[in-house]
């Protein structure tokens, strides 16, 4: 399956929309709640996050670890969280499209 | 917003890489020692959940470039990159470098230079606040006829009834010869008389002191305050700064000085430098302007210039003019025979009587022919690029070997020739600047003080740039493409010395085109030289050799009308007895020269044919002893003699031409006609003349005609003195002659007769299209014959060892001379027929420009293609002779 850039992107910002994280968190988070269908590794994710980080949907901090160490956390922004919710709508509108497509396929 | 903060970190990420690197280093750390810990939460061995966690996580390296790569700055970076490596690549290659350099130069240096002057005419702005506010005004006939001359009194109806589209009129007389005496010394300066809101309206500021004021220049004679010119200030004046309030002469009269005006302000003629400004009211310091001028709707000497209302469409402009016309015409229908008035914006040139459309054409063609040049230039450093790169082939499979992906070859190498573009842009501003102080410092005679400001603005830098870069896209394209397009394992394998065929044929194609480019410069610059040829053959109908022409005005001195005359009268007789003038004479106008006159005129007992356009004559008022003077042939009857005085019949003397049209198949000695600016004198003809060219050296000669200077006394007026032998010579005895009558009289025109027709109006322009024309077209010819000398010379090297096998077998050199010959031949061929071609279909654009010639002569196209197929044929000639000088053995050994 190709998992494009914006799939990758979106995933991310729907995570972090429930609370700060840092890198792996995320991607560990995208993990689980995509019940191991999507895998993110660092080389995709962090390129996207600088790239959110630019458009100004998400900001990032240095925060300590556990371990007293530093780790960058990502928090979704006021923007961030109005685009997340367009994209949502344009993904779910998008789905429906689909499904009724392939639905129609199944019915002819 | 994102756009700033993305351009913001991008920038921070440049700048400040070691701490960015830092930061990625700990974050990707602090990724692995969390997916380390999270695998060991699993049940992994710490071993064992770090491997995994590498494993999953890849190479550090590539995920921190797809980092860095996901932002801006990463192209930034390459482009960096590129630039020093090619740089360096150029730095290897001194003379490669050089010549392409060099070969840019030209083509970008002479595209420069051309825009230079097309800045200067069409798209620099007028030195002024909104200037795309200022519209000039110009009146249209009911017989169709277009003037921008208007009276005062219709300037001040017009300004006052056009409130409604326009936030100001002003009005300006432009040309006017005034002369100034300031600390002792006689000068002549180019004044404009203008209304007190002319710079309100425009919205400069003074130099130093004031402008004028609203109020000054309503009244005649009030108001003897003058600006300076900024250039006349500095250059005469020596800038000095206490000038204002100095009194000075003019004409004359006293005069305090107010105000300079600030540097490069000539919103009304850009070629002619305005030296000083009075208030319009101070125009009767020229004695023959009458005291009522400002009165006088008959009296048309003003130009109108207009700021239009913001958000005034044009059509609103139109409908109030319509009105204003119609209401002027209907109140003073004797004066103002008017259809319309038009308003268009006032041209770079300055105030026409209608839009200027012909500096578009003449820009658009030169900039053509620059951009062919351009061409030219590319094509051979491609060729030279595509030389290269068969050198380079080696190092480009090396870069390929190594993971560059074809588009960055391609990229790395366009970078390479947009860098040698850079560099010879460059170059070619300073050819450029070359280029205008050449053709600015070339002297022109004129009666006015001409100034040719082709200034390098930012949009002659930008224009530069702009052209740099395209001629380093277009002249590395192709190279770049083939060089990048090779196969790899070919070249790896040390086949490369297979002929490249295909890059040959390339080569070739595009040497043809330079052919054909070079023949079409080359053939539109023989229409242009043959044209001047013409032009400096015409038959002028006079003789200009041993003529001396000194033009002046006693006014400027002070005299009044009749002591004017009286000085002139004696300066004409003693001239006549100074030793080696054969004979002198007086005349308002010179042929040729800034001036002429014209006017209406009705033929007594034959009135013009009711519909027909009314009948105009051109003329020159003359004193006894011009036609001997300038060696035009009395026909018929006699020419103005001393006879001809104030109180005796007012007499005319006319050309072939007026006889011919106006008294057809009858004598026209005895006949009278009148003329509409003294219809109470009606003029008899006395005396017909040979035609002689007075206003074009190129237009058909129309109806012209010579009348008494005692019976219309005009200044400024021209001493014209015929000497036996030279007429460097006799000058200095006139001038002597004329300081030991009157030492006050500023003289600017002393020239010969010979000299005044190189102006403007003579072969000015036919001399610079045919030099411009010329130099592009020699420039071209180089370029295409270095093209064709290189692809024919890369020919043989590539086929050294062929011609040697040949030679072994037993060619004789005649036969190996002839087989190249014979390829060079066939590119120049193709070029030729294409350019012929090429130059039909481009002459047509010309046309307009060329006198007595056509666009398609025959003569001009054969002559033009034989010299370049000779001088192209004489650069094949030297890598064939290298060719039959090949040695077999030497050619065989080489495998």
């Amino acid at each position: 399956m190709v998992v494009g850039i914006n799939a990758n992107a979106y995933g991310s910002v729907e995570t972090l929309a429930l609370e700060p994280l840092h890198g792996y968190g995320i991607a560990l988070r995208i993990e689980q709640i995509s019940k191991g269908v999507f895998r993110v590794n660092a080389g995709s994710l962090f390129p996207a996050f600088r790239r959110l980080e630019r458009q100004g949907w998400i900001k990032a901090d240095w925060r300590p670890t556990e371990n007293n160490r530093r780790a960058k956390y990502y928090t979704l922004t006021e923007r961030g969280r109005r685009q997340l919710k367009a994209e949502t709508e344009e993904w779910g509108r998008q789905i429906a499209g689909i499904s009724r497509i392939l639905t129609a396929g199944i019915g002819d | 917003m994102s756009l700033f903060r993305n351009l913001a970190m991008g920038i921070r990420a440049l700048f400040r890489k070691g701490q960015e690197e830092q930061e990625m280093d700990e974050e990707l750390r602090a990724y692995l020692d969390a997916a380390v810990k999270e695998k060991m939460r699993s049940g992994m061995t710490r071993d064992k959940a770090l491997r995994a966690a590498r494993v999953e996580m890849g190479s550090l390296e590539s995920v921190k470039e797809e980092i860095r790569a996901s932002g801006w700055e990463a192209a930034v970076e390459a482009l960096w990159q590129d630039l020093r490596y090619g740089a360096r690549q150029l730095r290897r290659s001194p003379g490669f470098t050089a010549v392409a350099v060099l070969t840019l130069a030209l083509g970008i240096g002479l595209n420069t230079a051309i825009f230079s002057m097309v800045n200067a005419l069409l798209l620099r702005p007028l030195p002024v606040e909104h200037p795309e506010q200022i519209y000039t005004l110009a009146v249209q006939g009911k017989r169709g006829w277009l003037s921008n001359a208007f009276s005062c009194p219709n300037f001040q109806d017009i300004r006052n009834q056009t409130n409604a589209v326009f936030s100001d009129v002003a009005a300006v007389q432009i040309s006017s010869t005034t002369g100034l005496r300031v600390n002792g010394k006689s000068e002549r300066m180019w004044t404009n008389f203008v209304t007190g809101d002319f710079f309100p309206m425009l919205g400069v500021h003074p130099a130093l002191g004031r402008f004028f004021l609203p109020s000054e220049g309503r009244v005649a004679d009030a108001d003897p305050i003058l600006v300076l010119g900024y250039s006349f200030w500095k250059e005469r004046l020596g800038g000095d700064p206490n000038i204002i309030g100095r009194v000075v002469l003019v004409n004359g009269r006293p005069v305090t000085i107010v105000g300079v005006a600030p540097e490069g302000f000539r919103p009304l003629t850009l070629f002619i430098d305005t030296q000083g400004y009075m208030p319009l009211g101070m125009a009767v310091v020229d004695n023959q302007t009458r005291e009522n001028f400002l009165n006088d709707r008959q009296d048309q000497r003003l130009t109108l210039i207009a700021r239009v209302r913001p958000g005034i469409t044009e059509e609103k402009i139109r409908s109030v003019l319509d009105v204003v016309a119609n209401r002027l015409a209907v109140e003073y229908p004797r004066v103002n025979d008017w259809r319309t008035i038009h308003a268009f914006p006032l041209p770079p040139t300055g105030p026409t009587s209608s839009p200027e459309r012909s500096l578009a054409v003449v820009s658009a063609l030169f900039l053509t022919l620059a951009s062919v040049v351009l061409m030219l230039a590319c094509v051979n450093v491609a060729n030279l690029l595509l030389a290269r790169a068969s050198v380079r082939r080696g190092e480009i499979a090396i870069r390929a070997a190594l993971g560059a992906g074809r588009r960055r070859v391609i990229r790395q190498l366009l970078t390479e020739s947009c860098l040698l573009a850079l560099l010879g842009g460059v170059g070619g501003i300073l050819v450029g600047k070359a280029g205008n102080r050449l053709l600015t410092s070339a002297p022109l005679h004129a009666d006015v003080p001409i100034v040719l400001d082709f200034q390098f603005d930012w949009r002659v830098f930008a224009y530069a740039l702009a052209v740099a870069l395209l001629a380093g896209v277009l002249a590395g394209i192709a190279p770049a493409w083939r060089a990048a397009g090779g196969d790899l394992n070919d070249l790896l394998h040390g086949s490369a010395r297979i002929t490249n065929v295909g890059g040959h044929r390339f080569r070739k194609a595009l040497v043809v085109a330079q052919v054909a480019g070079s023949l079409t410069l080359l053939i539109v610059a023989g229409l242009f030289v043959r044209s001047l040829r013409n032009v400096q053959r015409a038959d002028l109908g006079f003789d200009p050799r041993h003529v001396l022409n000194v033009t002046l005005d006693p006014g400027l001195a002070g005299y009044s009308q009749t002591q004017g005359y009286q000085f002139i009268d004696g300066l004409l007789e003693r001239t006549r007895a100074l030793p080696g003038v054969q004979s002198a004479s007086l005349a308002a106008t010179v042929p040729m020269g800034g001036m002429s006159m014209a006017d209406s005129i009705a033929v007594e007992g034959s009135p013009a044919p009711p519909g027909q356009q009314g009948r105009t004559a051109g003329y020159n008022v003359v004193s006894a002893g011009y036609f001997e003077t300038m060696g035009i042939p009395i026909l018929r009857g006699r020419g103005v003699n001393q006879t001809d005085k104030q109180n005796t019949v007012f007499v005319a003397v006319i050309n072939q031409t007026m006889a011919e049209r106006f008294w057809p198949g009858e004598d026209p000695l005895g006949k009278r006609f009148r003329i509409e600016e003294d219809p109470n004198h009606p003029l008899e003809v006395v005396g017909v003349v040979k035609n002689s060219r007075a206003e074009t050296l190129y237009s058909q000669v129309g109806p012209y005609f010579y009348r008494a200077l005692p019976q219309k006394r005009m200044f400024p007026v021209t001493l014209q003195v015929r000497s036996a032998g030279d007429t460097e010579s006799i000058a200095p005895a006139v001038i002597r002659l004329i300081r030991s009558l009157e030492p006050n009289i500023p003289l600017a025109d002393v020239q010969t007769m010979t000299d005044a027709l190189a102006t403007v109006n003579g072969l000015l322009l036919f001399k610079l299209g045919a030099g411009l024309t010329a130099a592009l077209g020699i420039v071209g010819l180089i370029l295409a014959v270095i093209g064709v000398y290189g692809v024919v010379s890369h020919m043989v090297t590539q086929r050294t060892h062929e011609i040697g096998i040949r030679l072994a077998l037993g060619a004789t050199p005649a036969e190996i001379l002839g087989t190249v010959l014979r390829q060079g031949m066939s590119i120049i061929a193709l070029g030729s027929v294409s350019g012929l071609l090429l130059a039909f279909g481009l002459a047509r654009l010309v046309g307009h420009f060329l006198v007595g010639v056509s666009p398609t002569d025959p003569l001009t196209y054969a002559g033009v293609a034989l010299m370049l197929v000779v001088v192209a044929l004489a650069a094949c000639f030297v890598p064939a002779r290298r060719a039959t000088k090949v040695d077999p053995m030497v050619a065989l050994r080489y495998e």
